[in-house]
């Protein structure tokens, strides 16, 4: 694994507001750096420039580097950086399994099924792999949901607010299971809620619009 | 409850009732109509065994095939036109033009449309002129091919242009509802290329939703009478065209009415069996999907389709730009790019041919305008209240069956009556066909309209109707206003009712647009085409205007 690499990184909007200036971070294997700061500082907008899916209204300026792997120019289906949201979007007209298959990589059948198998295995989710994604709680959806991204083989992994939506029952379940499942990756969280970040985690405040 | 209490709902449940029986008897009535002389059973009509004398015509089984192949060409064009526009324009600044280039687009009738395709695309058309001789050396319009063709593909290409925009405008509107950058962003950072993501992602959960305007159009493309006579081959014609001609022919009326049904069976099975090429796409997509293959970048394929899909609709902008040039012209000789002289001849030195036609139709729009509202409104408050179900299938009927199946009955029914060639039976008709987009168009906001605003004004005091025609309709006023556009740009495009129930009393500018073609000054024709464009633009335009100035009056109120 390769570590996650930010330099001077500065995204301004078209009235000329910076939500960023000039910020940089690296981001180890098994390390976790979590961008925190109020609504409407620019933690999305880090997350969309790093996987090449900011709007074009944002203007960027700044390198990102996967080990010596500069990811300027590479589109964002080639960058391997899964992807985490707040809402889970597991796809509908699919199954779970078929949620699960559609992030694995290709290749032999027989160890595809036995990848999913042994994921949905660790993950508790067994009896529910050919479950309609409709039919499961908040919490199973979570992990189902970082099941599929991590089946895809990510380099590093962005998490754009994964708990928020979680009931606080479920919430410390589902970041003991996150943080175990991803602990060979740089893993950048991003949240409002103090809680949600592990004690071995980095910290970063975005205040003001300014890192 | 809200005031409605007072009302009950008997009344509702009484004037609901009386819209759908005004709207369905005529469809049972053209389907028993046509039926009947089919099968023999209205011999001093249509005497002779219809499906016969049918068989026994040698242009039936040749216009049959020519029938199935526009339209089911035409079909996959449409479907394959919205896919590259979805995938290959989204999300880029071209779409927000394309976007705004659909609805004049759909304004246009078809008639209208279909004529300036041909001033475009005929040897003798704009295109060719534009590149000649510079490009092409031609100082004559070259005799390498004909508008219209026999093969029938200057129909298809009619229809694909005339159809794509109403198919696009329909995805388009379900995209917010599909969430399509968060899942654009999920297929990508998974590995998969936009092209992928849309295949597997999004367009599985489009298609359900756009399936059924899909089938409207495949219904519409394998029966269209006016864009086939007027881009479609003379010999053999569409089986409508055919169809057509029989209803003129004496003896042959039940010929007509076995046709028209074997039009609407043929259809029907048509129907069945892309359901089941529906279900073999899906089980192969399924298994794609599993496969885990992640695609190469799609870049030239996004490329060649962004530019086929703005060629198409720049076309279709050139088509309505080349019959307001030739409304103009005084003299223009081949090969000049533009008018050699212009001239408003054929505007103002023309108002016998003009206006008559203009009044026919202005009238028809008003009456369909002011009707269908009244009974889409009648309809959705009944279903509102609680005293109908929603039943959408039932304004889909008349769009699912071919025109000429329902009309011919129609027109049997009403030559018995003695009620053909009167105003209002046409113009019940136009009712007809326009009630289903209304309903369909006003439904959506209707029923998603929050009823705490309902709530909210009978709390203070304020009884149905002040709910109703102060509240209601005010807040829906967008809605309102598009329905009624939409109302206004269908009965003006009516060219088959009027053609058949008006018995030649009623030349509105469809009849006169189709008519002329062929036989009048390309200019006249022009002109024409361009004033029966015209009325349903402007609407349109009032439409997008009047809510935008009402909402600019109630900032300078506040």
């Amino acid at each position: 694994m390769k570590a996650l690499r930010v330099e001077q990184l500065t995204l301004t909007l078209p009235n000329g507001v910076k939500l960023c200036d000039q910020l940089s971070f690296t981001i180890e294997p098994g390390r976790v750096l979590a961008l925190m700061g109020p609504s409407g500082s620019g933690k999305s907008s880090i997350l969309g420039w790093l996987t090449g899916t900011l709007a074009k209204e944002i203007h960027a300026d700044g390198k990102l580097w996967l080990g010596e792997t500069s990811l300027l120019n590479v589109p964002t289906e080639k960058r391997r950086l899964g992807l985490m949201l707040q809402q889970d979007y597991l796809f509908p007209h699919m199954s779970v399994d078929q949620n699960l298959k559609f992030g694995l990589q290709s290749g032999d059948k027989a160890t595809r099924e036995r990848k999913i198998a042994d994921s949905l295995e660790n993950a508790g989710l067994t009896g529910l792999r050919y479950a309609n994604p409709a039919t499961l709680s908040g919490g199973q959806r979570s992990r189902v949901s970082l099941l599929r991204s991590l089946l895809s083989e990510p380099h590093a992994l962005l998490l754009d607010e994964p708990f928020a939506r979680l009931d606080s029952q479920r919430r410390q379940q589902i970041r003991e299971f996150t943080w175990d499942a991803c602990k060979k990756l740089p893993v950048l969280l991003v949240t409002h809620d103090k809680a949600d970040v592990p004690a071995h985690a980095d910290v970063l405040e975005l205040e003001d619009n300014h890192a | 409850m809200p005031h409605s209490v007072s009302n009950g709902r008997g009344l509702p449940l009484l004037a609901a009732i009386a819209v759908a029986l005004l709207f369905s008897a005529p469809l049972l009535i053209g389907l028993g109509g046509t039926m009947a002389p089919a099968f023999g059973f209205m011999p001093e009509l249509a005497p002779g065994n219809g499906f016969a004398q049918l068989l026994d015509d040698p242009r039936f089984i040749p216009a049959l095939k020519l029938t199935i192949k526009t339209g089911t060409i035409a079909t996959l064009l449409v479907l394959l036109l919205t896919i590259l526009a979805l995938v290959c324009l989204n999300r880029t600044r071209w779409w927000r033009w394309m976007l705004a280039a659909l609805p004049p687009l759909l304004a246009i009738p078809h008639a209208a449309f279909a004529v300036g395709l041909v001033f475009l695309v005929a040897p003798s058309g704009w295109i060719v002129r534009l590149f000649s001789p510079w490009l092409t050396s031609w100082e004559r319009p070259p005799a390498d091919w004909v508008v219209p063709d026999a093969g029938g593909w200057s129909l298809i290409a009619g229809l694909v242009m005339k159809e794509a925009p109403f198919l696009l405008l329909a995805a388009a509107a379900q995209l917010p509802r599909l969430n399509v950058d968060a899942l654009l962003k999920i297929g990508l950072t998974l590995g998969y290329s936009p092209a992928r993501c849309w295949s597997r992602l999004i367009l599985p959960s489009l298609y359900p939703r756009i399936r059924l305007t899909l089938f409207v159009i495949l219904a519409f493309n394998l029966s269209v009478v006016d864009m086939a006579l007027l881009l479609g081959p003379g010999n053999p014609p569409t089986l409508s065209v055919l169809l057509l001609s029989y209803v003129n022919e004496p003896g042959f009326r039940a010929a007509a009415s076995a046709g028209a049904l074997i039009l609407a069976v043929g259809m029907a099975i048509f129907f069945f069996a892309v359901m089941l090429v529906e279900r073999f796409i899906a089980i192969v997509a399924n298994r794609r999907r599993e496969s885990g293959h992640r695609g190469h970048g799609s870049g030239l394929f996004r490329q060649v389709g962004k530019y086929s899909v703005v060629a198409i609709t720049l076309c279709s902008v050139l088509t309505l730009i080349a019959l307001l040039l030739w409304s103009f012209t005084q003299r223009w000789r081949f090969p000049s790019a533009l008018p050699d002289s212009w001239t408003m001849r054929h505007w103002l030195g023309r108002s016998d041919l003009l206006l008559d036609p203009l009044w026919a139709t202005t009238l028809f729009a008003t009456f369909c305008c002011i009707a269908t509202l009244i009974a889409a409104v009648v309809w959705l408050e009944a279903e509102r209240l609680g005293a109908v179900k929603k039943i959408d299938w039932l304004w889909y009927v008349p769009l699912f069956i071919p025109q000429i199946t329902l009309l011919f009955g129609w027109q049997a029914a009403s030559l018995i009556t003695a009620t053909d060639g009167l105003w209002l039976t046409v113009a019940y008709a136009h009712w007809v066909y326009t009630l289903p987009y209304v309903v369909l168009i006003l439904a959506v906001a209707w029923r998603e309209l929050d009823p705490n605003w309902n709530n909210a004004a009978s709390v203070l005091g304020a009884g149905y109707w002040k709910v109703l025609f102060r509240i209601r309709l005010p807040l829906l006023i967008k809605p309102v206003l598009q329905a009624m556009a939409v109302a206004v740009a269908v009965s003006v495009a009516q060219y088959l009712p009027t053609a058949l129930l008006g018995a030649g009393r009623h030349n509105t500018l469809a009849i006169e647009v189709v008519t002329s073609f062929g036989g009048v000054d390309r200019r006249v024709i022009a002109t024409l085409a361009v004033l029966q464009s015209l009325l349903p633009l402007i609407v349109f335009s009032l439409a997008l205007l009047i809510p935008a100035v009402i909402q600019k009056k109630q900032q300078q109120h506040s």
